[in-house]
């Protein structure tokens, strides 16, 4: 075992894994997202975040990912105010899932999944075997495994959006922050993925917390909800306190009927 | 895109193209010299074309290298840093300022001697005029750095009409011959050389990172690149090798937006590999087109700039359409 494999093995005992907000106000363009907020992302917890259009769940994503401020109040990364923390030092530990990719230049779909290892490698430092057989075996689970030699540049939208989750899972952060992680996606990718997310949280201990708004995919897959009204105000639960036909006709302000299924509990909207 | 292995050898085959290429320049021009005189020249500085090909031959090749291997570099920075596959060297103004400068050196009278000098001060202020004015307050923006930069270069270009609008007959065609890029005034680039040197090492130790940048400056940060910092130093470094190339040649068109364009058509987007096949390439490039531009109507000299957008034009558009029917 090799320096490197041993210096991650310890930075990973150290169980930096704890992302916790306290007393959090967050708001953008003057409209309040969260007011008070406190919140801790556990270990073994996958959380669901629904609201509405525009009720701020990016913009509460990318707070949690130290990439904006919030207004008072700070994230903790056990413990320690992330804006002390270099941004080398919390990609090892923080990986985000970005609403929207776009590659602009081309590169090879495994070059891209590569560039996940970003922040364990030192300056002139090349990608070795390990991290080369990380990266093919990210693309295998993310159902990529014949494309590892195309431009990303030429790639469906779904073909991109599963890229991007490869790179993520090729970073190996033990907390995923997911904006709408299954966007684009058809039926059978979306479960592969909310299934592999679930196994790195729920399962393996780490965390993650994912903007979704397929409500279905939410209590199928997700421990937890938190859901945002758009106004400051937030509830957060497990998934049997809280989803329910009337806090998501709270949440959405539309009508929402339940079916019991062999499979667990769907839920639907009415029409008007 | 090909596979790993064969871009290594990629690179070693543009290195001992580029030594060949400035060597076959070396022995072609408007004062004909047989293969046995150019050997003996080669090896005997003293022989008779000696002077020819030591003083003359030789210095215009290699500067005619270094300045395409400069604008390459250039162009490969710029593109990550305004994340554009058609930003060029020139895009931020650095030429604007060194253009006036020289031209107004030219229309004073001032020896020709003193051109390059004028231009490298001409095209730093010009850069420290831009930092300055797009840094401002708050985050990094690459489109306040692309407005200031490109508002920037229309300046430069009011004022450079206005010393040619204003200038003597006599001095005008040399100052638009600057403008088109014209090697004839190079000499020996040993600091030109250094600098490329100097920064292409530093690139190369950026080049993951340059990687990761080009995939978006919010992806870049999410992987652990402190960005701001970053970008503000690929802006300085590209500046600066632009600076270092228009000093020797003045505005040189093409070569800076489609030697890094063609590299990543046929190397894909990893600066590792780009970084180093495009400098060569971009030395290569302007190499060939500076011997035609010799030689093409000799004893008549042509712009150098000329030639590298007779050759660059065609060519991209092929390789662009080719590259298009591949996907």
């Amino acid at each position: 075992m090799n320096h490197r494999t041993m210096n991650n093995l310890a930075m990973n005992n150290l169980a930096m894994n704890r992302l916790a907000c306290k007393s959090l106000d967050l708001s953008i363009a003057g409209v309040s997202i969260v007011r008070g907020f406190n919140f801790t992302l556990e270990p073994g917890s996958f959380w669901g975040l629904l609201g509405a259009n525009g009720s701020g769940k990016t913009t509460l994503l990318k707070c949690l990912a130290g990439l904006r401020a919030p207004d008072v109040g700070a994230v903790l990364l056990d413990g320690i105010s992330i804006d002390q923390l270099p941004r080398r030092v919390l990609a090892r530990h923080i990986g985000m899932l970005q609403q929207h990719t776009a590659y602009v230049f081309d590169s090879s779909v495994l070059q891209t999944a590569l560039t996940g290892r970003h922040p364990h490698l030192g300056y002139w430092q090349r990608e070795g075997q390990e991290d080369i057989a990380k990266a093919i075996a990210a693309l295998n689970a993310a159902d990529l495994s014949g494309l590892t030699e195309r431009s990303v540049t030429g790639l469906s939208g779904g073909e991109a959006r599963r890229v991007a989750f490869a790179t993520l899972l090729v970073q190996e952060p033990r907390i995923m922050l997911l904006d709408e992680p299954t966007n684009h996606l058809d039926l059978r990718h979306q479960v592969s993925i909310m299934g592999m997310i679930r196994a790195l949280s729920v399962q393996a201990q780490g965390a993650a917390i994912a903007a979704l708004h397929d409500v279905n995919l939410a209590a199928r897959y997700c421990s937890h909800v938190l859901m945002l009204y758009g106004n400051g105000e937030w509830t957060a639960g497990s998934i049997g306190e809280l989803l329910n036909e009337s806090s998501l006709e709270r949440l959405y302000g539309c009508a929402v009927r339940k079916l019991e299924s062999p499979d667990g509990p769907c839920f639907y909207p009415l029409t008007h | 895109m090909m596979p790993t292995a064969l871009k290594r050898w990629l690179i070693l085959s543009l290195l001992l193209a580029s030594v060949l290429a400035v060597l076959l320049a070396s022995a072609t021009g408007s004062v004909s010299m047989t293969l046995d005189q150019w050997a003996q020249a080669l090896l005997h500085p003293g022989a008779d074309q000696g002077d020819l090909l030591w003083r003359l031959r030789l210095p215009r090749a290699l500067s005619a290298w270094t300045v395409g291997a400069l604008l390459s570099l250039s162009g490969c920075l710029m593109q990550v840093l305004l994340r554009n596959p058609l930003a060029d060297p020139y895009i931020l103004g650095v030429s604007g300022g060194a253009a006036f400068a020289s031209l107004l050196g030219m229309t004073a009278g001032v020896a020709s001697a003193f051109t390059p000098l004028l231009a490298l001060s001409g095209s730093l202020v010009s850069i420290l005029l831009v930092f300055g004015l797009a840094r401002g307050e708050g985050p990094w923006s690459t489109t306040r750095l692309l407005l200031t930069g490109v508002v920037t270069a229309s300046g430069w270009a009011a004022l450079i009409s206005l010393v040619l609008s204003l200038g003597n007959d006599s001095s005008l065609r040399g100052m638009l011959f600057w403008l088109m890029g014209d090697l004839g005034y190079a000499t020996t680039p040993s600091w030109a050389l250094l600098v490329l040197a100097l920064v292409f090492l530093i690139c190369l130790g950026l080049a993951r990172s340059l990687n990761v940048l080009a995939m978006g400056e919010t992806t870049a940060r999410l992987l652990g690149e402190p960005t701001q910092r970053l970008l503000w130093l690929i802006y300085l470094l590209a500046s600066v090798l632009t600076a270092s190339a228009v000093s020797i040649a003045g505005n040189i068109g093409f070569v800076g937006l489609i030697v890094p364009h063609l590299t990543r058509l046929m190397l894909g987007s990893d600066h590792r590999m780009l970084l180093p096949a495009a400098t060569l390439f971009g030395g290569i490039f302007l190499v060939i087109s500076d011997t035609l531009a010799r030689t093409v109507i000799a004893p008549e000299q042509l712009p150098v700039g000329v030639i590298t957008a007779l050759l660059g034009v065609p060519l991209f558009l092929l390789l662009l359409n080719r590259a298009k029917l591949k996907q």
